[in-house]
């Protein structure tokens, strides 16, 4: 499950980020250091983001290594408008990670590959200066607001790979309940890190 | 009774967070392109807000890759920038004992085997950008016994790829390494490198990889073999 962490914290969020627009920008002229810095500065996110959907350290590399060439191809396709560069980073991360997680479940049942190999990762695996330790706090923090039920959402969906429709067949709630407690959840989340 | 608008925008969450399958990811794109301004903002609106959310939860759940993906990235990476690789600093490992008898097992219990192409001494950018640009294009990487690192960026759908090998000492004297791509008919040759074309990074394509699931490397004496003569000395799953 999400993290539920209830300590407070003062906000500073986006902090992380802020560099990673004009990084992308030289990445889109082929700029081979200010990639290998953009991957530096991302790669515990991506790389924690991949092996919680994909929990296999085999695949989670390579889908990284995958994630991080369609950056190289398509940095110049990142409008700033539509979103901050980490946002963009991580859709692409994600929707490869899930891409992956299900054509692997398309050719193995997923409890004999996957049941055993569950992996959850402490957050104490978190890089030392990686993350800005005021940030996560946050995030995690509006993380606990959500109910179980928002979180269970998210959980089978974001981290598991499973579609609405599946989710609604494994929670046996109709779809229309699925989601709206998606959308809920993504509000309850953006409201607490919006106040914060 | 819910508006098509309102069932429209009902599905913006799950699809900002990957909860469709293709089909239905289609069919929404589909209906977004077709529905008024008004409608098709407010849905890019709500997609933006959560994946916003999401980027900022993954800080939460961040873990270290392992030191080498950084090198396997930035060769592959180079590879498509020059067709030339640059340098990269590889530690030196070593390529694990049951991969190189597994890579043995295969080559033998041989079929038919094919005339090699000779590598070409770097793939045209155009060759790579072809690779790299496709839908599905991947990676596969390991260590060579004797040091170095063999990088595969390849795709189905273009039926080729590109070989990025960093640090690897050139073969002996009298011998080159020989490339084989290894189908269920055995393995058909992909092309040489004598010590001429081992730089300390180097490239090449692999322009046919047909139904092939491994490349495997072999020492071969003079100017290559038709035929594996020793067993591999290292290989990679093209899976």
């Amino acid at each position: 499950m999400l993290p539920a962490v209830t300590a407070p914290a003062p906000a500073r969020l986006r902090s992380v980020t802020a560099d990673l627009d004009a990084l992308l920008r030289r990445v889109a002229q082929r700029d081979v250091d200010a990639f290998a810095e953009f991957y530096d500065q991302t790669r515990a996110r991506v790389y924690g983001l991949v092996t919680r959907v994909l929990r296999d350290p085999g695949y989670s590399e390579e889908t990284t290594q995958d994630i991080y060439l369609q950056v190289w191809r398509n940095a110049s396709d990142y409008n700033p408008s539509a979103g901050t560069p980490l946002s963009w980073l991580m859709t692409v991360a994600h929707r490869r990670a899930v891409d992956r997680v299900r054509s692997e479940q398309a050719a193995t049942d997923r409890e004999s590959r996957y049941g055993a190999a569950t992996v959850e990762l402490p957050v104490d695996q978190v890089a030392e200066g990686v993350l800005e330790r005021e940030e996560y706090r946050q995030v995690a923090t509006c993380l606990g607001t959500l109910t179980d039920r928002q979180r269970e959402c998210i959980q089978l969906a974001y981290y598991e790979g499973l579609t609405y429709v599946q989710v609604s067949d494994r929670l046996s709630a109709n779809l229309a309940t699925v989601k709206s407690r998606m959308r809920d959840a993504i509000r309850g989340l953006r409201n607490c890190l919006d106040a914060a | 009774m819910t508006s098509p608008r309102d069932e429209l925008l009902s599905l913006a969450t799950p699809y900002a967070l990957d909860a469709v399958d293709d089909a239905e990811r289609a069919e929404i794109d589909r209906r977004v392109r077709a529905a008024d301004a008004e409608t098709s903002a407010a849905f890019a609106g709500e997609v933006r807000q959560v994946r916003e959310a999401m980027a900022l939860v993954a800080g939460t759940t961040a873990a270290e890759p392992p030191a080498q993906l950084r090198d396997r990235v930035l060769a592959a990476v180079s590879a498509e920038q020059t067709g030339q690789v640059r340098q990269l600093r590889a530690p030196r490992r070593r390529w694990t004992t049951a991969a190189v008898a597994a890579a043995a097992a295969v080559v033998i219990g041989v079929g038919t085997f094919g005339i090699g192409y000779w590598l070409r001494p770097a793939p045209t950018v155009t060759t790579a950008e072809q690779i790299f640009a496709a839908p599905d294009v991947r990676t596969v990487s390991g260590q060579i016994p004797t040091g170095g690192t063999a990088t595969v960026v390849f795709s189905r759908e273009r039926n080729a790829g590109v070989l990025v090998m960093n640090n690897v000492e050139p073969p002996a004297t009298g011998t080159v390494y020989q490339m084989w791509l290894i189908d269920t008919e055995g393995p058909h040759s992909a092309g040489v490198m004598d010590a001429g074309a081992i730089a300390p990074s180097t490239t090449a394509v692999l322009p046919d990889l047909g139904s092939s699931t491994t490349l495997a490397f072999t020492v071969e004496p003079g100017a290559g073999s038709q035929r594996p003569t020793t067993t591999p000395f290292a290989s990679l799953p093209l899976s």
